[in-house]
């Protein structure tokens, strides 16, 4: 991050590399209910990301050392398949990936219900199986919807997406090539119905006035999420009254 | 891996079924899931695959690296086949280290493809002793109602088939696409209730036996055999499997090459 | 389950369901702010002026009194741990077993992977259970097949003053238990138990429709 503030990303026409304008997402496609085995998934095609997010239980919590009396926990795993990127990942533990489960179980034990299982536990189970800049917020917006599929009562969805800046530009929803060399990186973790924050990071180098507009970018944006999440849940289980 | 429930009735409803020349989910008992093939839905891999045989789904991604060959084989690339059946495929699969399960998997997938020696591994040569192409193919279990064996194997030749060499990411020449010179398919039959049946789901795996998978190439020749868990059979029966799979791996074949992409 | 409400709108965990007003919060909602949200992902129920979510899925939460289809899971000298298919499992201590068990036995009587028929004697503050299997019919169950329907759905199976489940039964020529905890189970010839399966696998998929009853009829009359 930085130092590359040379490389040219912007087209005259104020478009990025990919055709986009600075504000603009990625095509987002989602689906609910892609693992017939677990009780509540979803598959995120996020630009050339692609996610899937399957939940399992709640369910007795083993070993017994994560119970706890109160409340249940969240088990959350985010994984990177070896083929997902461009220079293979071999598999074994990856302190990044430990790293990005514990934000993610962070973000969504906010909105999870926890109170109403006492003892129990609930897994998340994250997989990016391609990954293009961004794949935390892919893979959190994924579990957010397979948690619903499965059922699990919640306060609210957590909305997923990233903000930087490239050439004095902010921009929203960085691509891969806009994230190695632009100035920032700011994932936030958002609740679309109160606007509340339940995840956030931020590495580089914004001025205030361009922090602020990267965080209205991602506000904005969370709405235009949102209304994709709900559209994959609806397909899946609306319109049988 | 976690050991899953095996309630003591499962078995004998399948035994009771079996009786009656009847499967938990009406199939024939050579009868197999519908199948589906997606080709190169990966855009990072060199080649993938998604299959799905049923309610088991899986990937499968082929990846190249170079490699300096074995000094005693100077001529030759590489070929690695990695299976991982992450926790996502099901209640029963827990984090952790491979299991033996994976393991197996991994290995049988592997010696389907390695034996048939569809990929040359002279062929991979890029400069003899100092550069050579590894194919690595990775397997991902997605979800798992069964046969992940047949459903690995089945993503692994497929993604083989629609593989490119990235030779211009590594500058050493133009890419092209990896040659097969056949195509092994392999076919898995699981003694449930006392009698083969061809691929088994989640609950015929749990509440069966021994089974046995076999791998074949073109012109019905076979490349390998492995026969796996506790269990006998006799000659009779291995001979009734061998003629199903010669006729199952046509109709396969017919699947996969459907599928090609230019 | 009675149904007398209209099940309406889908709605999804934090959507807004306006304000709080005259209306009391039900299941699956929460008040907020002064209004009220929907915390399950389901269709919408008024009823009486409480407002409550359908939901797609439940899980099963016991209740003292419940007849239930467990799992043994493990065992220590004097207790079974039984997976009830809720969120923890359930605890079966040997006072409670259907005949006498010695100390230490408790692997003999019934091993890991056992099915029982038991009842939720007690569930404490913290939601642990415990069930007994001293009572009628309770017993473990050495034949049969186990079928799951989600427990939401588990009135359909049974049907007004149980005339479904004395259909399917009636059909099938077999004997079913219908555990609280979504699990059924079925004692009959092979083909009888295929017939009751089938019935159950048409209100799995459409348990929610109103012409479930003619549904599960089409598939026992063919």
């Amino acid at each position: 991050m930085g130092g590359y503030g040379d490389v040219q990303m912007l087209n005259e026409d104020g478009t990025r590399m990919d055709g986009r304008r600075p504000d603009e997402l990625r095509k987002i496609e989602i689906e609910a209910g892609v693992v017939p085995v677990a009780d509540g998934s979803a598959r995120v095609q996020w630009g050339s990301n692609l996610a899937i997010a399957a939940v399992y239980g709640p369910m007795e919590a083993h070993p017994r050392k994560i119970s706890r009396q109160d409340r249940c926990v969240l088990d959350v795993r985010y994984n990177m398949a070896p083929f997902s990127v461009t220079d293979r990942i071999r598999p074994g533990f990856n302190r990044r990936s430990r790293e990005i489960g514990k934000v993610t179980a962070n973000a969504l034990e906010s909105v999870v219900q926890l109170e109403l299982y006492p003892r129990s536990k609930i897994r998340v189970e994250i997989e990016i199986m391609c990954a293009e800049a961004g794949t935390r917020c892919v893979g959190l917006t994924a579990a957010s919807v397979a948690l619903a599929d499965a059922g699990i009562p919640m306060t609210d969805m957590v909305v997923s997406v990233a903000s930087g800046k490239v050439n004095g530009v902010v921009i929203l929803d960085l691509n891969k090539e806009e994230d190695n060399y632009g100035d920032a990186d700011l994932p936030m973790g958002i609740l679309p119905n109160s606007g509340e924050l339940v995840f956030l990071q931020m590495d580089g180098n914004l001025s205030p006035e361009d922090f602020q507009e990267a965080w209205d970018y991602n506000m904005g944006a969370a709405k235009e999420i949102h209304e994709i999440m709900v559209a994959a849940l609806a397909a899946r289980y609306g319109g049988d009254t | 891996m976690g050991i899953p429930l095996v309630p003591g009735l499962l078995r004998d409803h399948l035994n009771e079924l079996a009786e009656r020349d009847e499967r938990v989910d009406g199939r024939g008992r050579l009868e197999g899931r519908p199948v589906e093939v997606e080709v190169n839905p990966i855009e990072r891999a060199e080649g993938s695959a998604r299959v799905r045989m049923g309610d088991t789904i899986v990937y499968a991604g082929v990846k190249f690296q170079i490699m300096t060959p074995y000094s005693d084989r100077p001529d030759q690339g590489g070929l690695m086949t990695s299976a991982e059946i992450r926790p996502i495929a099901g209640r029963n699969w827990e984090p952790g280290p491979p299991s033996e399960e994976s393991i197996e998997l991994g290995r049988v997938v592997d010696r389907g493809i390695r034996e048939s020696g569809c990929i040359d591994v002279n062929g991979l040569c890029i400069l003899p002793g100092e550069k050579a192409w590894q194919v690595i193919i990775d397997l991902h279990a997605i979800s798992d109602d069964g046969n992940l064996f047949d459903a690995f194997a089945l993503a692994a030749i497929v993604a083989l088939r629609n593989a490119t060499l990235p030779a211009e990411r590594f500058d050493v020449g133009e890419d092209e696409r990896l040659e097969l010179s056949c195509t092994p398919i392999m076919c898995s039959y699981h003694k449930v209730g006392g009698r083969f049946v061809y691929d088994a789901n989640g609950e015929e795996e749990l509440g069966g036996d021994e089974r046995i998978h076999i791998t074949l190439g073109d012109d019905g020749h076979v490349h390998s055999l492995q026969k796996g868990l506790r269990g006998a059979f006799t000659a009779e029966e291995f001979d009734d499997i061998m003629q199903a799979a010669r006729a199952r791996r046509d109709e396969l074949m017919e699947l996969v090459e459907s599928l090609e992409q230019d | 389950m009675g149904d007398s409400g209209d099940v309406g709108q889908l709605v999804i965990p934090g959507d807004s369901l306006g304000e709080i007003g005259e209306r009391r919060a039900g299941h699956g909602v929460l008040r907020r702010n002064g209004e009220l949200i929907a915390t399950r992902l389901g269709h919408l129920q008024e009823k009486g002026g409480e407002l409550s979510v359908h939901p797609v899925h439940t899980t099963y939460t016991p209740r003292p009194g419940d007849l239930i289809v467990g799992y043994v899971e493990g065992m220590r000298s004097n207790i079974w741990f039984i997976d009830i298919g809720g969120p923890f499992n359930a605890i079966l201590p040997m006072s409670l077993a259907a005949g006498k068990v010695d100390f230490g036995a408790t692997r003999e009587y019934m091993d890991v992977g056992s099915a029982v028929l038991c009842r939720v004697q007690e569930v404490d503050e913290n939601h642990g259970a415990v069930v007994t299997m001293k009572g009628m019919g309770l017993r473990k169950l050495n034949s049969g097949f186990i079928d799951r329907v989600p427990p939401h759905l588990l009135s359909r199976v049974v049907g007004v003053e149980g005339i479904m489940l004395k259909s399917i039964k009636e059909a099938s020529d077999c004997r079913m238990v219908v555990g609280q905890n979504g699990r059924i189970w079925i004692e009959g010839d092979a083909s009888g138990t295929r017939l009751a399966r089938a019935a159950l696998s048409v209100i799995r998929e459409a348990g929610h429709r109103p012409d479930i009853e003619s549904r599960v009829r089409g598939i026992l009359e063919a």
